[in-house]
């Protein structure tokens, strides 16, 4: 938040000249909330619009800026969409009415965005949509960070609107639940057995390239709960990290092997984890390079060497701990030229032990 | 941290194997010596070695290595034990790269003055080991302490010292945390050293050394003791009481042969205690707008002299707090002093010489000595180009024992030859009582022959050796440009967790948040945001003559992404990193069109990154 409002400062104070050259990254288009759900009527509600069609209710309108702003891309700027949704939970629609991520950088235009955009009407947002499995990345190959920050977007400010309007159910409203303050010692084979550390192994096959060999041997986990995150970061990272976050936020660990990574190197530039991000209660959580501290050892006995790794909070007050949520991975793959995508998600749920009792 | 777990893994107990070592040298039987090489041997071939150096691509070393620069003026920051610079950080020198030296921020530290030949940089402590906030380094050219801020990596404050010259070692207190630093001076000087007191420059007699004291918190002086010695290295204990230095020149001599002359020199230890009663009592005189104590023999009971044989250099304390160290230089043997009894000595029960407890022969020009934390003293020797592990136990009971005794020279446990002339030596948290015995750098002065030929100029060659056995193993020849003296070499987790990735942008009062222009008179005030590929003006119009400030601040926010500040044909460069404010002055006196471009790559638009400042005739 801190960070769009100096860019609105900026946006504001630079002198005409200077204000040009920021304008030609900048894409603003106009829009009627038609553009996205056909309907003949809209009442305007809190977050959304209801649409009907002859009297008769037959889906939602929302703007993702009222929903999902610190979704932010790689211009560090919330790419505002519309967006259009049927009372099954099915995408009607979807319009970018601003966005300035620099595509033409890397040599795609205005089109290869819609094209991408295009691709989301008649998917249902009941399950989180998945780049590279329900998203093909195809129309703008290279952006990375903008698919993965626009994905998040648009399946975020959707699901939490069917969570509103009742097609999801809600699930915000349940008690809290703390985590045990308890520390145990455990080892990497014990957090593994009790699930408080999961592993997601990806062979060449499951990404359509020859042989069985593991590919990415991946390892993630919840880092706030004593048991866990002492034992794998070791006592040093764990203080450290714990007197990092503010109040409300959590964190989690992710360590590789192979030859893949789930770090890549977009974040590099952009700043923004393009690879992976986490999703709970329809809120999809994306990282960034200043939520991230590296690691480069596994602490926990018996625990394997890594290729890379690393501590990222989850920022925000809206992630539980306690609860269950996805952790979503996506690969690019190059099979012969062409470069495509593959996601894998798996759930964590923190195995009872480690909450606070009843 | 991360060697020793990773083989701990897999199932390799280092302490198990130093153990059986032990044993071997204790019983001194050649069955236990050979059992003990062979298990060395086998345990090697299985672990490719003691420990490895190597750091694979996408590896963190294990320690930051904080080195001097010497007459470069700088710091450096190396990785252990891969041995690659990361970065450098500039203090006493103009760094054309970073704009230290042309910004105002920077300019104002450093008064004109851009030489500098810094020593010895060490860490602010907390209870005996580093506290990861402050590093310090001397500059023995131009008489100034620097303190560098860990979180930005960055000079935050330069403190001047009058009344000397040669300000060559330095410490900080080690306990119960750094509120204090010493710092000697080697050369004597007429004190005060200007027109006042003309009658003495031609009086070496009346030519003064001075150990100062210095606020680290305000990083101004608290007070100087006036001695009549020279002092070189410096050092402070474990237990907030004393600090101490070496003097090679106890003889006032200004040529080599009089410096040369005596048998005899001193290690000089200054009582903390007495030093603060002074100050309370008023026991000082206030020359040069500093506090100085009169420290010199017969006048004051501040200092206790040791003597130590001739020309001595490097004074070190062992980890366990309990023994100082002073090297002999001309003399082959090292001093051990035993700091528990200076107490005494300065109470007068017992003679200064009798806190020495031992005195080992080590090899010719014995000059530092670093520490493994398992009783065992490393010291480079100059002359023979060797690197010597002895035990400091073994040395204080042979010396019990007689010469006989001392001369099997039994506390020798390796001697290692070094390529060439050692200087400093330093092992790893050596300087601490979390010693850890892992690693240690060789920092020799000749490199000759040990790199590619690079013309008549060479580089130093630091020399990393890996002491987690037995023997000392060399393992890595790293080439040091002019020149490094002394280093630290500081465990990772201590460092890593308070280095910032971006500046706290509201800490510089000058911040640009509105970028905009303003004219007063002839002073033209240009302030400019930067965010990758744009600055916020893209044209500033000015009259030849005016007195520019430019302020730019980054506002890009991701990690690395810093920008560079270069003016065309003004001789100006500097950079920002992320959420970071610099400023320049300068005059417009060329009229013309002047592109300021980014030099520090920053976007895949870095070449389209520019602006214009219009000079006017």
């Amino acid at each position: 938040m801190r960070k769009l409002s100096f860019f609105l400062v900026l946006l504001f104070s630079v002198t005409s000249l200077a204000y040009a050259q920021w304008e030609f990254f900048e894409h603003r288009y106009k829009y009627k909330l038609s553009d996205v759900l056909e309907a003949d009527r809209f009442i305007k509600k809190d977050l959304y619009w209801e649409g009907y069609r002859n009297g008769k209710i037959v889906g939602y309108v929302f703007l993702s800026k009222q929903l999902t702003a610190d979704l932010v891309g790689y211009s560090g700027k919330h790419m505002e969409t519309l967006v259009g949704m049927d009372t099954d939970g099915r995408i009607t629609g979807v319009k970018v009415i601003y966005h300035s991520e620099p595509i033409v950088l890397i040599g795609l235009k205005e089109d290869n965005y819609k094209r991408f955009i295009k691709q989301y009407s008649g998917k249902s947002i009941k399950s989180p949509l998945k780049i590279g499995k329900d998203i093909a990345m195809d129309a703008i190959t290279g952006a990375t960070v903008t698919a993965v920050v626009q994905n998040a977007i648009i399946t975020g400010s959707a699901r939490k609107i069917a969570s509103k309007v009742g097609i999801l159910e809600a699930q915000g409203a349940r008690k809290k639940r703390g985590l045990s303050t308890r520390y145990v010692p455990m080892t990497w084979k014990e957090l593994l057995r009790e699930g408080a550390v999961k592993n997601l192994r990806i062979t060449n096959s499951d990404l359509g390239l020859k042989g069985d060999d593991i590919y990415l041997d991946l390892y993630f986990g919840l880092a706030v709960s004593p048991s866990i995150g002492r034992n794998v970061l070791g006592e040093k990272a764990y203080s450290d990290l714990m007197g990092r976050m503010k109040e409300g936020e959590s964190a989690i660990f992710v360590f590789g092997r192979g030859k893949g990574s789930f770090k890549g190197s977009g974040y590099a530039r952009g700043g923004i984890f393009d690879r992976f991000n986490i999703e709970q209660n329809n809120k999809v959580f994306v990282f960034k390079d200043k939520d991230y501290r590296i690691m480069t050892e596994i602490a926990a006995e018996g625990s394997p060497d890594i290729k890379e790794g690393g501590i990222f909070i989850v920022r925000g007050k809206e992630f539980d701990p306690a609860s269950a949520f996805r952790f979503t991975l996506t690969l690019p793959v190059r099979i012969g030229a062409k470069k495509i995508f593959r996601s894998f998600t798996v759930e964590y749920v923190l195995p009872e032990r480690f909450l606070e009792r009843r | 941290m991360s060697e020793e777990s990773r083989s701990d893994k897999k199932g390799f107990k280092r302490r198990d194997f130093l153990k059986i070592a032990t044993v071997g040298v204790a019983t001194g039987t050649g069955l236990f010596i050979s059992k003990e090489t062979i298990l060395a041997t086998s345990k090697d071939r299985k672990r490719k070695g003691h420990q490895s150096n190597e750091v694979k691509p996408g590896e963190l070393d294990a320690y930051y290595g904080f080195w001097s620069g010497g007459h470069s003026g700088e710091v450096r920051i190396i990785g252990v034990p891969s041995m690659r610079e990361i970065k450098r950080i500039p203090v006493f020198n103009m760094d054309v790269a970073t704009g230290w030296g042309i910004t105002n921020e920077s300019k104002k530290l450093l008064k004109g003055r851009y030489t500098g030949d810094t020593h010895h940089v060490h860490g602010s402590y907390k209870n005996g080991t580093y506290d990861g906030r402050y590093l310090f380094v001397n500059d023995k050219l131009n008489n100034r302490v620097a303190r560098i801020r860990i979180d930005y990596m960055e000079v935050d404050a330069i403190v001047e010292i009058p009344n000397v010259q040669g300000t060559h070692g330095i410490f900080p207190q080690r306990y119960p945390k750094t509120e204090w630093l010493v710092a000697n001076s080697e050369f004597q000087v007429p004190v005060p050293n200007d027109e006042t007191n003309a009658g003495a420059f031609g009086k070496p007699k009346e030519y003064y050394g001075l150990h100062t004291i210095i606020d680290t918190e305000r990083m101004s002086i608290v007070c100087q003791v006036m001695v009549d010695e020279n002092m070189d290295l410096a050092a402070t204990d474990y237990k907030g009481k004393y600090s101490m230095t070496t003097s090679y020149n106890t003889e006032k001599g200004v040529t080599i042969s009089e410096m040369l002359s005596a048998d005899y020199d001193y290690m000089l230890i200054f009582n903390w205690s007495r030093i603060r009663e002074a100050l309370r009592k008023g026991k000082y005189k206030w020359i040069s707008g500093v506090k100085v104590i009169d420290g010199r023999k017969g006048r004051s009971d501040i200092v206790l002299r040791i003597p130590v044989p001739k020309n001595p250099h490097g004074v070190n304390i062992s980890p366990d707090g309990k023994y100082a160290i002073c090297s002999g230089k001309v003399s082959p043997t090292c001093t051990v002093v035993d700091l528990d009894l200076v107490d005494k000595a300065f109470e007068g029960r017992i003679k200064p010489e009798e806190c020495i407890v031992a005195q080992p022969e080590i090899g010719l020009g014995p000059l530092h000595t670093t520490f493994d934390g398992r009783g065992n003293a490393y010291t480079s020797v100059f002359i023979d180009s060797t690197n010597v592990k002895w035990n400091i136990q073994k040395a204080i009971e042979a010396e019990k024992k007689g010469p006989e005794e001392k001369k099997k020279k039994e506390y020798i446990i390796d001697v290692l030859d070094v390529h060439y002339q050692v200087g400093h030596i330093m092992a790893s948290m050596a300087e601490t009582k979390e010693a850890d015995g892992k690693w240690l750098v060789s920092l020799n002065k000749f490199s000759k022959d040990r790199f590619l030929n690079a013309g008549p100029y060479k580089v130093e060659n630091d020399q990393l050796v890996d002491i987690s056995g037995r023997k000392l193993r060399l393992v890595h020849d790293s080439p040091a440009y002019a020149e490094p003296h002394d280093c630290i070499i500081v465990r990772r987790d201590i460092i890593e967790p308070r280095v910032k990735d971006r500046y706290n942008m509201f800490e510089h009062p000058l911040a640009v948040v509105k970028s905009g222009i303003e004219r007063q008179g002839k002073k033209v005030t240009i302030r400019m945001t930067s965010n990758a590929p744009v600055y916020g003006i893209q044209e500033a119009r000015v009259k030849k003559g005016d007195r520019i400030t430019l302020i730019v601040t980054n506002h890009d926010e991701i990690s690395d992404l810093s920008h560079g500040v270069a003016i065309s044909n003004y001789n100006i460069n500097f950079v920002i990193a992320p959420f970071q404010t610099r400023s320049v002055t300068f005059t417009a006196d060329n009229p013309g069109v002047f592109w300021v471009y980014c030099t520090n790559f920053c976007h895949a638009l870095h070449l389209e990154m520019r602006m214009r400042i219009i000079v006017e005739p």
